[in-house]
C-alpha cells in the first residue's frame, strides 16, 4: 500500500525519455544533426552578437573583395560583407521556418482530426482539398501568385503555410482513422468517453510525436522554398538580407566573384542537412514503423 | 526424382536429428536464449508434433532448420542432421536443395505467405524451376497437385491470385505448394492456427491423408494440444526453450510424466468432457529466457518441485515404454504424480433462473448491414448491392445474473451483434432493451450514463487499452468520465487492482510493458470499474495460451459470483465457452441458428452447424480419432448469401426443401431455439 | 482482429468490380484538380481589390491594351458569367492571347514546353537509371558500407536544393572550368549541341531524386523483404535472385511509381529553376520572365497547362500501379 505508484509514473516516462535523448546522442547522424541545428538558430537568433559588420553598412572601397580579415567570406557589388548578411540571412529563414510550420502543424492537426472524427462527407471534402492543393505545382503556383500580388515575405509565409497543411493533415487524418477503429478507441467509446476526451487524452498523444518528426523534416522544404523564391526576386525585398537573395545578387555576378553564391549556399546545405539528420535520427528511435529507410 | 516408397518405420531410422541446438536472439536488453540443448529425432515416414505455449521455441526449432531464423537469431551451437548430413554445414547451394524441394513448409497465415502480386501457376512455376520437365509438365503437375488438396476447378483457379482465394482455400493451396517437389519433410508451422474450427478439421484430415499417400515424414508446430493428438504419431513437449518431454503420443497422452505436460493437457478445456465451471491453470509465469534458469525450467511454477530441483537440471529420463521426460521425479523413486492444478472444486450452486424473470436485456429482429461501395461505385455498377447484411433477424433475452456463450466463426457477425447491442454500431432496424429501456435510436449523450451499466471487454487484451496512459490511469477513467471526484484515487486504483488480481506495481506501466494475462485484467478491471449489470465480453480468451485462459475465466467467473454480473461471452472457441455458459446461441452468417442450455446442445446438438461446430473441436486424445470430416467446404461469403437454408450447401442432410426456402425459427421440446427444417433432436 | 479478417472476407466477396470504376474516379478527381486550378488562378485576379485589367497586366500596360483585355475576358459582365466564359475557353483550349504580342498563349506555351519535357524526362530517367539500382542494392545487404555510404549520399543530395545544385555546377563547370556552355537549349538542328546543353540542367534537376529514388526503393524494399512471403520464398528454397527481383522488386516498386509521379511536381520546380539559372527556353523559364515582365494572362495560361500536364502524369502513375497491381485491379 506504501508503494502507491502516483510519483513513479512520470518517473518511468522520464527514464525512458532519457535513454531515448541517449540513443540520440550516440547516434552520429542525430548528434551531427543535433548541432548544425543548435548553430542554425544560435546565429540566427543572436545575429547582432555573431555578425561582424551591419549587413546594410557599405564599404565601397572594398567591393566585390574575397574574403580577407575584415570581410570574412567577402563583399558584395555595394561592398556589403556577406558574412553578416548571411548571419542576418539566416533570421529570414527561421522566421518563415518557424512561423509557417507551427501555424500548419495546428491547422493540419485540427483539420485531420476534423476529416478522421467528423462525418463522413466533411471527410471526402476535405480529402479532396488536400489531394487538389497538394497537386498544384507548388513553384508553379506560386509564381502566379506574385505575378499578381508583388514579391513579400508574407506570400512566402502564406505559400508556405498552403502547401505545407495538407501533408499534416493527411498524416493526422490517417493516424485517426486508423486509431477510430482500433479496440482501444472503441474501448473508450463502449466506457462512454466523450468525442472531446478522446481526441485529447488518445488520439492526440499517438499522432503528435510522428507530426513534429515530419515537422523537422519539413524545415529543410520551407527553408528552400523561402531561398528559393527569394532567389528569384520573388520573396524578401532588397536590401533584406535572406540565403536566397544574396544568392540573387552573386549569381548576377557569378563571372566576378564566386563568394556570395558560396557563402550563402553553405548554410542553407548545412540547415537542410542539419534537419533532415535530426529528423530521421528522430524518427528512427521513436517511431520506427514511421519509414524504415534511414 | 524421389525415391520409391519408403518401407515401415523402423526403429533407430530417423529422418532428422537435432542434437544439442542452442539459438539466441540479440536484442535491445541482451541475447535472449531461446533455445538450449534441444535434442530431438524425426523419424522416417511418421508425424512429428512440437508442442509448446508462446516462447517455448517451438516455432524456432524449425526455422533454425531451414536456416531462416530472424536477422538477430543465432545457432550458437548443435547440429540438425537430415538424411545423415548437417543442415548447418550446408552451403548456399545445397541448402536451396534442401528447402522446397527436400522440405516442404506450410505456413501459419496464408494471407500473408503468399505473395499477392503473382498468380498461383507463376508462384507453382517458380518453385519448380529446378524440375526437369516441360512448362506444359510442370503447370500439369501443379494442376493435379491442386486438384489432389480439394481445389475445385483448378484448371481456371490456379491463374488466379492469392486475394481471389478464400482461406481455407489458400492453406490448401499452400499446402499443395509444400508437396509439390514431393519432399522427404513437410513442416509445417501452425498450420490451422488462422483458420476456423470447421477449416481446421478439414485440414487436419488433408494433411492425415496426403502424409500417408505421399509417404511423407512430417513435423507440425502448434500450440494445439488437440491438434497434435489427432495428427501425430510423435510428440516433443516444449517449454522456455527446451524439451521437457517427448516420444510416442499414445504413451505420453497415457501417462504425461513431466508436470507441465501434464498440466498441459489437464488445462486444455476441450479436453474436460464434463461442464466445469472451474477451469485448471498453471500459476506462474516463464522464465526470463535473457537469464535462463540453471535447474530445471520449470521448478517455479511446478507443484512438485523439491530441492533437487533448484540444484540441477534434470535429464531426459525413461518415463514409459517409448516415452522420455526431463523430470528429477522420474529419476530413481518415483513418487506419486496428482493432477497438476488443483482438482476444479464442486461449483458453488448457481442460483436457478427462473424462466418468468424479466429479461436484462432483450434483442429483438435486430438488424445491422455495412455500406462497402461508394456512390460512385453505385452509380456506375447499378446491379450490384451496395451495402451487406451482417446481422439479420436476431432476437435474444438476457436473464439476469446468467452467462450466454454467443459462438460462431469468422464473419457470423457475432462481434457486431455485441457492439450493436452496446449502440457501437448502428443498427438498420429491430430493438435492444436494456432493462426495459429502449436503446436503438438514443443520442451518444442519452447513452453515456447508461453505460456505466453496460460495460464491454474488447478481443485484444494489449490492443483495447489506449497505449499512451498508465494501467493507473485507464483504470481509474471510468471513474474520471461518470464519477468525477470519486475519493481517493490512489486507494481506488489499488483497490480495483486487488479485486483482478493484478499486482500493484503494474499500475505505473504503459499496456505495452504488460502480458497479455495481464493486460487482460486490467481490461476486466476497467469493464467492472463501476460495477455494472451486464458484460459483454469479445473473444476474452483470444490470444491468451492455454494455461492463462483459465486463470482470466475463472477470474470473470468469480466476480460474477460476487456482483452478480450478467455476462454475454462471444467466442469462437465452443471449447471453453461451453464451460461457463448457462446457455448457448450459435450463429451462422449473420443469424442465431441455435440457442439453448449449453449443456444440451453440446451433448445434442439440433442443427448439423452445431454439430459440425461440436464434432470439429479436435480432442487431446490420441485414442479419440475421428474418421469423417463432418463437414465440407467453408463459410460462403455474407455478400452473397446462398438460397433457401444458408446452411445448405454444406449440409449433409439438405433436401430440395432447404435449397428453396429459409427456415423458421422453431421451439424444441426441451426449451431449445433452433432454424433447421429437420433438426437432428425433437 | 477480427475486424482485419472481416474486411478481408468483404474484400474477397465483392464481385470483381471492373477496373473503369477506379478509373471514372480517379479521372473525377484530375478533373476537380483541373477546375480548382482554374477557379484559384480566377480568384487570384479577381479577388485583388482594382481593377482586374490593370492588375493583370502591370503599369507597363497602354489603355489601349487594358482595354482590348477587358473586351476579350468580358470584365464588363457578371462575375460568374466571367467565370463560365472563362473556364470553357479554357477546356476547348482557348487560353487567351498575349494583348502585347496578341499571339496565343497555347502557341507561345507549346513552343517552349518540349525543352521543359526533354529536361523532365531526361533528369528523371539519370536518376531512375541510377537510385533505383542503388536503392536495391543497399535494400539486399542493410548495414553494409555500400549502404552505410549510398545513406550518406542519399540525404546529401536530398538536402542541397536543386536551384542550388544550378547555381553551383554553373560556378564549376561552366564558369571555372568552362567545360559546358550555359545559355540556351542548343542549335534546334544539331542534337549534340542540345544534348550538351542539357548536360548541366539534367544534372543539376536529377541530383535529388537519386538520393529521392535511392531511398524510397531502400526503404519499400526492406518492408517488403520483411514480409511473410518472402521468407516463404526462401523457405521454398527459390533463388536469391529470383526472391529480390522478382519478388519483392516487384511489390516494393509500386509503391515507388506512385511517388514519382506525385513527385514530378517537384522535377517540374526544379526545372523552373535549372531554365532559369542555365537561361534555356522552357516554360519555367517562360513564367518567369512573364511574372518579370507583369504578363499575366500568359503566366495563367502558361500555369494552367503545367497542371494539366502534371495531374496527367499522377493519373498515369496511379492507373500503372493500379494495372500492375492484381489486389487494387480486382478490388477498387
Amino acid at each position: 500500500m506504501s508503494a502507491i505508484p502516483s510519483d513513479s509514473a512520470p518517473a518511468r516516462r522520464e527514464a525512458e525519455g532519457w535513454i531515448k535523448l541517449r540513443r540520440l546522442l550516440a547516434n552520429w547522424q542525430g548528434m551531427t544533426g543535433l548541432v548544425l541545428v543548435l548553430l542554425f538558430f544560435a546565429s540566427a537568433i543572436f545575429a547582432p552578437l555573431v555578425a561582424t559588420h551591419d549587413p546594410f553598412a557599405l564599404d565601397i572601397p572594398a567591393r566585390l573583395s574575397g574574403p580577407t580579415l575584415e570581410h570574412w567570406a567577402g563583399t558584395d557589388q555595394l561592398g556589403r560583407d556577406t558574412y553578416s548578411r548571411v548571419i542576418y540571412g539566416g533570421r529570414v529563414a527561421l522566421q518563415v521556418a518557424a512561423i509557417g510550420i507551427s501555424v500548419s502543424l495546428v491547422f493540419g492537426l485540427l483539420l485531420g482530426m476534423l476529416a478522421g472524427f467528423g462525418p463522413r462527407w466533411l471527410d471526402n471534402f476535405l480529402l479532396l482539398l488536400f489531394d487538389v492543393v497538394r497537386s498544384f505545382p507548388t513553384i508553379v503556383m506560386a509564381l502566379a501568385a506574385v505575378a499578381l500580388l508583388g514579391p513579400s515575405l508574407n506570400l512566402v509565409l502564406a505559400i508556405v503555410i498552403v502547401t505545407t497543411i495538407p501533408g499534416y493533415a493527411r498524416l493526422v487524418r490517417t493516424a485517426t482513422l486508423a486509431l477510430k477503429n482500433t479496440e482501444f478507441i472503441l474501448a473508450e467509446r463502449a466506457l462512454g468517453v466523450g468525442t472531446a476526451r478522446i481526441l485529447w487524452r488518445h488520439v492526440t498523444p499517438n499522432v503528435i510525436g510522428p507530426m513534429f518528426i515530419l515537422a523537422a523534416m519539413d524545415v529543410p522544404v520551407v527553408v528552400t522554398v523561402e531561398a528559393g523564391l527569394s532567389f528569384l526576386g520573388l520573396g524578401v525585398l532588397p536590401p533584406t538580407a535572406s540565403w536566397g537573395s544574396i544568392l540573387n545578387e552573386g549569381y548576377l555576378l557569378i563571372r566576378e566573384t564566386p563568394w556570395p553564391v558560396v557563402a550563402a549556399g553553405v548554410p542553407l546545405v548545412l540547415t537542410t542537412l542539419g534537419f533532415t539528420f535530426l529528423g530521421e535520427a528522430l524518427r528512427d528511435i521513436f517511431d520506427p514503423r514511421l519509414g524504415k529507410g534511414r | 526424382m524421389m525415391d520409391a516408397p519408403r518401407p515401415d518405420h523402423q526403429l533407430g531410422d530417423n529422418l532428422v536429428e537435432i542434437r544439442d541446438l542452442s539459438v539466441t536472439f540479440e536484442t535491445g536488453r541482451g541475447p535472449v536464449r531461446a533455445l538450449r540443448n534441444v535434442n530431438l529425432d524425426v523419424p522416417r515416414g511418421r508425424i512429428l508434433g512440437i508442442v509448446g505455449e508462446s516462447g517455448s521455441g517451438k516455432s524456432t526449432v524449425i526455422w533454425a532448420m531451414l536456416r531462416l531464423l530472424a536477422e538477430n537469431g543465432a545457432v550458437t551451437g548443435g547440429r540438425i542432421d537430415f538424411n545423415g548430413r548437417d543442415l548447418l554445414q550446408l552451403d548456399a547451394d545445397a541448402l536451396r536443395a534442401f528447402r522446397g524441394a527436400q522440405a516442404g513448409v506450410v505456413f501459419q497465415d496464408p494471407m500473408t505467405s503468399q505473395i499477392p502480386v503473382k498468380s498461383y501457376l507463376q508462384q507453382f512455376l517458380d518453385i519448380a524451376y529446378r524440375q526437369k520437365a516441360s512448362r506444359a509438365e510442370k503447370i500439369a503437375h501443379a494442376i493435379a497437385m491442386m486438384r489432389r488438396v480439394g481445389i475445385p476447378d483448378p484448371e481456371q483457379r490456379i491463374a488466379q491470385f492469392p486475394h481471389q482465394f478464400s482461406g481455407g482455400m489458400r492453406q490448401r493451396t499452400g499446402i499443395a505448394m509444400a508437396l509439390l517437389m514431393h519432399p522427404d519433410l513437410v513442416i509445417a508451422d501452425e498450420p490451422t492456427t488462422a483458420l476456423d474450427v470447421t477449416m481446421e478439421a478439414q485440414v487436419i484430415h488433408l494433411l492425415r491423408e496426403l502424409q500417408r499417400e505421399f509417404q511423407t515424414t512430417m513435423m507440425i508446430v502448434s500450440h494445439n494440444l488437440g491438434l497434435v493428438a489427432e495428427l501425430c504419431d510423435e510428440i516433443v513437449v516444449m517449454y522456455a526453450g527446451e524439451v521437457v518431454e517427448r516420444g510416442d503420443i499414445q504413451s505420453v497422452f497415457a501417462n504425461p510424466s513431466h508436470p507441465y505436460t501434464r498440466a498441459l493437457i489437464d488445462c486444455d478445456p476441450a479436453r474436460v468432457l464434463e461442464r466445469t465451471r472451474i477451469l485448471p491453470t498453471i500459476p506462474g509465469e516463464l522464465p526470463n529466457l535473457r537469464h535462463p534458469p540453471r535447474a530445471c525450467v520449470f521448478v517455479d511454477r511446478c507443484p512438485h518441485a523439491f530441492a533437487r530441483c533448484r540444484e540441477e537440471k534434470p535429464r531426459l529420463n525413461k518415463a514409459d515404454e517409448g516415452h522420455v521426460a526431463a523430470c528429477h521425479l522420474l529419476d530413481g523413486v518415483r513418487p506419486v504424480m496428482h493432477a497438476a492444478a488443483p482438482a476444479p472444486a464442486q461449483d458453488e450452486v448457481v442460483p436457478a433462473i427462473a424462466g418468468d424473470v424479466a429479461p436484462l436485456v432483450a434483442v429483438r429482429n435486430l438488424a445491422v448491414s455495412f455500406q462497402v461501395r461508394g456512390p460512385v461505385a453505385a452509380l456506375l455498377n447499378p446491379g450490384l448491392k451496395t451495402s451487406i447484411d451482417i446481422l439479420v433477424d436476431v432476437s435474444l433475452d438476457l436473464k439476469p445474473g446468467e452467462t450466454l456463450g454467443l459462438v460462431g466463426e469468422s464473419g457470423s457477425g457475432k462481434t457486431t451483434l455485441g457492439r450493436a447491442m452496446l449502440g457501437l454500431v448502428k443498427a438498420q432496424a429491430g430493438s435492444v432493451t436494456f432493462k426495459g429501456r429502449e436503446l436503438i435510436g438514443l443520442g451518444e449523450g442519452e447513452l453515456r450514463p447508461l453505460r456505466q451499466n453496460m460495460a464491454m471487454m474488447f478481443q485484444d487484451p494489449i490492443g483495447s487499452l489506449s497505449p499512451r496512459q498508465t494501467v493507473k490511469s485507464l483504470i481509474l477513467e471510468p471513474f474520471d468520465v461518470h464519477r468525477p471526484a470519486s475519493g481517493n484515487r490512489d486507494a481506488l486504483a489499488v483497490r480495483l487492482a486487488d479485486m483482478v488480481n493484478l499486482p500493484r506495481d503494474l499500475l505505473a506501466r504503459y499496456p505495452h510493458q504488460l502480458s497479455g494475462g495481464q493486460a487482460r485484467r486490467v481490461g476486466v478491471a476497467r469493464a467492472l470499474a463501476l460495477e455494472p449489470d451486464l458484460i459483454i465480453a469479445d473473444e476474452p480468451t483470444a490470444g491468451l495460451d492455454v494455461s492463462v485462459q483459465g486463470d482470466v475465466l475463472n477470474l470473470m467467473r468469480r466476480l460474477q459470483t460476487e456482483h452478480g454480473l450478467t455476462y454475454l461471452i462471444i467466442s469462437h472457441n465452443l471449447p471453453v465457452v461451453r464451460h461457463i455458459s448457462d446457455r448457448l446461441a450459435i450463429m451462422y452468417l449473420g443469424r442465431i441458428i441455435e440457442m439453448g442450455d449449453a449443456t444440451a446442445i453440446f451433448a445434442r446438438p439440433a442443427h448439423p452447424y452445431t454439430r459440425a461446430l461440436v464434432d470439429g473441436i479436435p480432442r487431446p486424445d490420441p485414442t479419440q480419432r475421428r474418421r469423417l470430416v463432418s463437414i465440407e467446404g467453408e463459410v460462403p461469403s455474407i455478400a452473397r448469401r446462398p438460397q433457401g437454408c444458408e446452411f445448405n450447401a454444406r449440409c449433409p442432410h439438405a433436401t430440395d426443401l432447404c435449397r428453396a426456402e429459409m427456415p423458421a425459427q422453431q421451439t424444441l421440446g426441451d426449451g431449445r431455439m433452433v432454424r433447421c427444417h429437420y433438426p437432428l433432436i425433437d | 482482429m477480427c475486424g482485419g479478417r472481416l474486411a478481408a472476407a468483404l474484400t474477397i466477396s465483392r464481385t470483381p468490380a471492373p477496373m473503369w470504376s477506379y478509373f471514372v474516379k480517379r479521372l473525377g478527381l484530375s478533373a476537380v484538380i483541373v477546375l480548382c486550378a482554374l477557379l484559384t488562378l480566377f480568384l487570384l485576379l479577381h479577388l485583388i481589390p482594382g481593377d482586374p485589367a490593370r492588375i493583370a497586366l502591370g503599369p507597363r500596360a497602354t489603355p489601349e491594351v487594358i482595354a482590348r483585355y477587358a473586351e476579350k475576358m468580358r470584365l464588363g459582365e457578371p462575375i460568374l458569367t466571367q467565370f463560365w466564359i472563362y473556364v470553357t475557353n479554357a477546356l476547348t483550349g482557348d487560353l487567351g492571347a498575349d494583348v502585347f504580342s496578341n499571339r496565343p498563349v497555347l502557341t507561345i506555351v507549346l513552343e517552349v514546353l518540349p525543352n521543359t519535357l526533354v529536361l523532365a524526362i531526361v533528369a528523371l530517367a539519370w536518376a531512375a537509371l541510377i537510385g533505383i539500382p542503388l536503392g536495391c542494392l543497399s535494400a539486399v545487404r542493410p548495414n553494409s558500407w555500400f549502404d552505410r555510404v549510398t545513406g550518406l549520399l542519399s540525404v546529401a543530395t536530398i538536402a542541397i536544393p536543386s536551384f542550388l545544385v544550378s547555381i553551383w555546377s554553373l560556378l564549376v563547370f561552366a564558369v571555372m572550368l568552362k567545360w559546358l556552355p550555359v545559355i540556351g537549349a542548343g542549335d534546334p538542328g544539331d542534337y549534340l549541341d542540345q544534348a550538351v546543353h542539357l548536360i548541366l540542367p539534367a544534372f543539376a534537376v536529377g541530383l535529388g531524386w537519386v538520393g529521392y529514388l535511392a531511398r524510397m526503393v531502400r526503404a519499400s524494399m526492406l518492408e517488403v523483404m520483411s514480409e511473410n512471403y518472402i521468407r516463404a520464398a526462401r523457405a521454398f528454397g527459390l533463388r536469391e535472385r529470383t526472391v529480390v527481383f522478382r519478388y519483392a522488386l516487384k511489390v516494393a516498386v509500386l509503391p515507388t511509381i506512385t511517388l514519382v509521379g506525385i513527385g514530378f511536381s517537384g522535377l517540374l520546380s526544379g526545372a523552373v529553376f535549372a531554365e532559369i539559372v542555365f537561361t534555356r527556353p522552357g516554360a519555367g523559364k517562360l513564367i518567369y520572365d512573364m511574372v518579370v515582365n507583369r504578363n499575366f494572362p500568359v503566366v495563367q495560361g502558361a500555369v494552367l497547362i503545367i497542371t494539366a500536364l502534371y495531374v496527367l502524369i499522377t493519373l498515369a502513375a496511379d492507373l500503372l500501379v493500379a494495372w500492375l497491381d492484381p489486389r487494387v485491379r480486382d478490388s477498387l
